[in-house]
């Protein structure tokens, strides 16, 4: 058994798409559409492209209890899902830059730095640094 | 411009590392430690040296190292040297250089742990990187 693939729930398909690729600086894998205008829409990490997909799940539209959870993760601003970068820093202020909103400045927390986003489709979003 | 409320995320972070990270000492020594192992994957590295460096005993070091990284420092050694051994072999080095500059002393000891850390050999990683970076190379002429 592998581990390849990793979902994140989204509100919106293509406006995910949109932000994690325009913003977040991933690329598309897979994208096959599927039943009711639903896509099987996959990314990877441009510097790691045999590496694990992300797939952005349209969960929370077709499945209340994963509306609900999402939802309460969005308000306690617990990040579900997090991506390492090589400077939390440097990451930081070019999302600002992108007008990405950051919920948690970056902060070091034993030895590791991180920071945490809005994606714009319903989830916090933790980068982090290893120290 | 500051948010007076916190999220209940802030509010667990803050006890959490009061209560796991309190010790700035402990975490300056592994952290430290760290770096020296990235900047120096590349020399005979062991726990001897370490300690040094860090002025604690071999034990305590071990013990601390995998506190806060959740690993041992030789795991950690491990996955440095066969991260930057795929760097070197997508970049064209041959098995025999990137084995010796990732700090290895035996080109056999290097190949079953790549293996199996990574489920191929050097040679077979290294041929499937050469013509993936190819494959892109031609599409990218296609596209234009």
């Amino acid at each position: 058994m592998k581990i390849t693939l990793i979902s994140i729930p989204v509100r919106d398909q293509q406006k995910a798409l949109e932000f994690y690729t325009e913003k977040l600086g991933f690329i598309v894998k897979k994208d096959a559409p599927l039943e009711g205008g639903n896509r099987w829409l996959t990314l990877v990490s441009k510097e790691a492209q045999d590496g694990p997909e992300l797939l952005l799940e349209p969960a929370p539209n077709h499945f209340e209890p994963s509306k609900v959870y999402q939802d309460a993760l969005m308000e306690a601003g617990i990040p579900w899902t997090q991506f390492d970068v090589e400077n939390v820093d440097a990451e930081y202020e070019r999302l600002l830059k992108l007008s990405v909103e950051f919920s948690v400045k970056p902060t070091q927390m034993g030895t590791v730095k991180f920071a945490v986003f809005n994606d714009t489709c319903g989830n916090n979003i933790q980068i982090v640094e290893m120290l | 411009m500051n948010t007076i409320k916190m999220t209940h995320y802030e509010t667990e972070l803050n006890r959490i590392r009061k209560k796991v990270f309190s010790n700035q000492g402990q975490l300056d020594t592994v952290i430290g430690i760290r770096n020296y192992i990235d900047n120096n994957y590349d020399i005979n590295l062991n726990l001897n040296v370490l300690s040094h460096l860090g002025f604690v005993s071999k034990y305590h070091l071990l013990r601390l190292f995998k506190r806060y990284y959740g690993q041992t420092p030789r795991q950690y050694l491990i996955d440095t040297r066969i991260k930057k051994s795929k760097e070197h072999l997508k970049n064209g080095m041959t098995v025999t250089e990137t084995c010796f500059a990732v700090g290895f002393e035996s080109l056999g000891s290097f190949s079953t742990l790549f293996k199996h850390k990574t489920g191929k050999t050097p040679a077979q990683f290294q041929k499937e990187q050469l013509s993936r970076s190819n494959l892109n190379f031609d599409s990218g002429i296609c596209e234009r």
